[in-house]
């Protein structure tokens, strides 16, 4: 376990260089032509040769350093993530007041920790006032929303 | 048309009221998003990007531009008063500012960096309106193989100036240059890499993408690490120097400015660069360089100035050559391309309202940064108590609202939400985003020159080499490639110095 833990940076570069790979193949499936007559696989195969050769010079060069621990911070990011994800799934189906709302509550009371009292407060005038500047002011035609349907707006 | 005529032009288009109103709105934002760490120019201009589909494109750059020199000024502040550099190019100034504002000097700090932020962006509006004319007019004869070589050469010193690891740097370059091959090759039409997806026939939104990266991954990457602000109860006194502080900062202001300008003009340039290397001239000059490090005004005059300095000069490259020499004028090349202008040589010709119409509105931004900064000091500090918990949850609702508003279409939200989520990643395993929007941005104009060179050549690279512009620019791209690798290790052993110092002088 302990002789992996120095080698966890290289994960990056692992990745960069599974992406380089996988997009060496699929220029190469996309037709290379030649220099005289490009074929459309021979421009990403170009980007791709150099995405490749840079991962593999990471692989072995690069300075751990660089890398910032995953704490319990990073798992609360990714929490705030998943929860925007929702939010945006929510909102093709229900609008925008609603799922702002609980995303704007979220966000204030999980990661910044406000008291109940204001986190309701802002989320409620929030998702109302973006909508009111989005949807009525700026004309943008978000999904037809239930909450906004519900008072007859 | 003369200079005098397209500043006349450009004046007319910078004091039309409705720009007027933009250009405040832009250096006002600029400085607020200066003082607010962990929410940069980039970040906010990507996040806004959205909203300026609807104004012309004149004003939109005008905004865009104000946003940006604004926040070179707002940057300041925090650095002087706490020690909390805003955005990047204000680390430089933490280290004398803080000193002198320890020293009760706060106010002379701020006023200097102010005053030398007006001369240095002035005198780069004046070298701007001087050399982008000719500059273009030379650009005009470029052919594919020059582009080629000038994409390359940016790109290249953008990855080499950069803050970080260069081969990193070069890596995430790569990548942008990969995911602009998205959607329709831009010759034949065949579809590339959207796995059958129709929203990715066109391509990934740069919209999107951008604020994915800047917007959505720097919040979250700076969330992660803010501690509590500190509120600011001190008040400033005192912000206009004395006769003597401007006898000893006057020199080290117009040193500032011509280096500013010069490295501002550089792809990869920008703030970051042109300050540290302002702050190292002034301290080789110097008579006494112990003083820097405690308090020397000169140390806060002189990058401050070449850092607004370069935030102007910037834009040469841009409008001239229609390549962006930095990751905030790639934002603004994209705002310009959705606008159906591709910036390049012919811009003077074919849009001056937005040439000259930026050059003048610059001048007039400046001088309002001045006006406000002096007296407004005070207020802006107090925008610190703003919590990041609440600014960042209304920036994520409105990057979401704003990204939706561009084609009323949820994939984009999807986007942003993937390359926020990427850009995040990014920045805690030290990947630069910058070198990856940029080729972004670029990898079309360099795959189309790319493969036009070879139908001019008939298949043979030796094109590049053989053509004298091509082959000086690919000398210069190689030349200052080994330069800036003897240069880099430099700079970083300036800033490895300052870490040492800074915490032992910060316990006393």
């Amino acid at each position: 376990m302990e002789q992996w833990r120095g080698h966890l940076h290289r994960i990056g570069p692992l990745l960069v260089l599974a992406v380089g790979v996988a997009a060496l193949v699929g220029a190469v499936e996309l037709s290379l032509g030649s220099l005289t007559e490009p074929g459309p696989g021979l421009w990403p195969f170009v980007a791709a040769l150099l995405l490749t050769g840079t991962g593999l010079v990471l692989l072995v060069v690069d300075d751990p350093e660089d890398y910032e621990p995953f704490t319990r911070g990073s798992a609360r990011i990714a929490g705030g993530l998943a929860g925007l994800a929702v939010f945006v799934a929510a909102f093709e189906v229900v609008g925008f007041v609603l799922p702002a709302f609980l995303m704007l509550l979220l966000w204030l009371r999980v990661f910044g920790r406000e008291p109940w009292r204001l986190a309701l407060g802002l989320a409620a005038a929030g998702s109302i006032g973006l909508y009111v500047l989005f949807d009525t002011v700026l004309g943008v035609r978000f999904p037809s929303d239930a909450v906004a349907g519900l008072v007859g707006a | 048309m003369g200079v005098l005529d397209g500043i006349a032009q450009g004046f007319a288009v910078a004091l039309d009221p409705v720009n007027i109103l933009y250009v405040f709105i832009g250096v006002l934002i600029g400085t607020v998003i200066g003082v607010l760490p962990g929410l940069g120019p980039t970040a906010t201009i990507a996040l806004l990007l959205p909203l300026t589909y609807e104004i012309e494109p004149h004003t939109a750059v005008i905004l865009l531009a104000g946003i940006y020199y604004g926040s070179m000024y707002g940057g300041t502040i925090t650095s002087v008063l706490l020690r909390l550099p805003g955005e990047a190019a204000s680390v430089v100034t933490t280290f004398d500012g803080y000193e002198m504002a320890k020293q009760g000097r706060a106010g002379p700090a701020l006023g200097i960096a102010a005053i030398g932020s007006f001369v240095g962006g002035v005198l780069s509006v004046v070298g701007l309106a001087l050399l982008a004319p000719p500059l273009a007019a030379l650009a005009v004869s470029f052919g594919p193989p020059e582009y080629v070589a000038l994409t390359v050469l940016g790109i290249l010193l953008i990855t080499y100036l950069g803050t970080g690891s260069a081969v990193k740097s070069l890596c995430m370059a790569a990548l942008g240059l990969l995911l602009a091959t998205v959607g329709q090759d831009p010759i034949a039409g065949t579809t590339r890499f959207t796995f059958g997806q129709v929203a990715l026939f066109d391509g990934l939104d740069f919209v999107a993408v951008a604020m994915g990266l800047f917007g959505v991954g720097e919040i979250l990457h700076s969330l992660e690490r803010t501690e509590k602000a500190q509120a600011v109860a001190r008040r400033i006194k005192g912000i206009w120097p004395s006769r003597a502080d401007m006898r000893d900062s006057a020199g080290a202001i117009g040193r500032g400015s011509v280096l500013g300008f010069l490295i501002g003009v550089l792809p990869g340039g920008g703030g970051v660069v042109s300050s540290l290397a302002s702050y190292a001239l002034e301290k080789r000059r110097a008579k006494d360089p112990s003083r820097f490090g405690r308090g020397a005004i000169e140390g806060v005059a002189g990058p401050e100035t070449a850092n607004n300095a370069s935030s102007t000069s910037a834009f040469i490259p841009l409008l001239t050559l229609g390549i962006p020499a930095n990751v905030v004028l790639a934002l603004i090349f994209g705002a310009l391309l959705i606008h159906g202008v591709t910036p390049g040589p012919q811009l003077i010709d074919q849009h001056p309202e937005i040439f000259w119409g930026v050059i003048a509105s610059m001048f007039v931004g400046n001088l309002m940064l001045l006006a406000l900064n002096i007296p407004l000091v005070g207020v802006f500090v107090q925008i610190l108590r703003v919590r990041a918990g609440i600014l960042s949850a209304f920036a994520l609702l409105v990057t979401m609202a704003g990204v939706f508003s561009i084609n009323n279409d949820a994939t984009d939200m999807w986007v942003v939400l993937a390359f926020g989520l990427l850009g995040w990643l990014m920045k805690k395993t030290g990947f630069e985003p910058g070198p990856l929007v940029l080729a972004f941005v670029l990898g079309p104009v360099l795959e189309r020159a790319f493969r036009q060179s070879m139908l001019i050549s008939g298949g043979s690279l030796s094109v590049f080499v053989t053509r004298p512009i091509s082959g000086g620019l690919l000398a210069a791209t190689v030349l200052v490639v080994v330069i800036s690798v003897v240069t880099a290790r430099r700079r970083a052993r300036v800033l490895h110095r300052h870490d040492e110092l800074t915490p032992a002088e910060g316990e006393r």
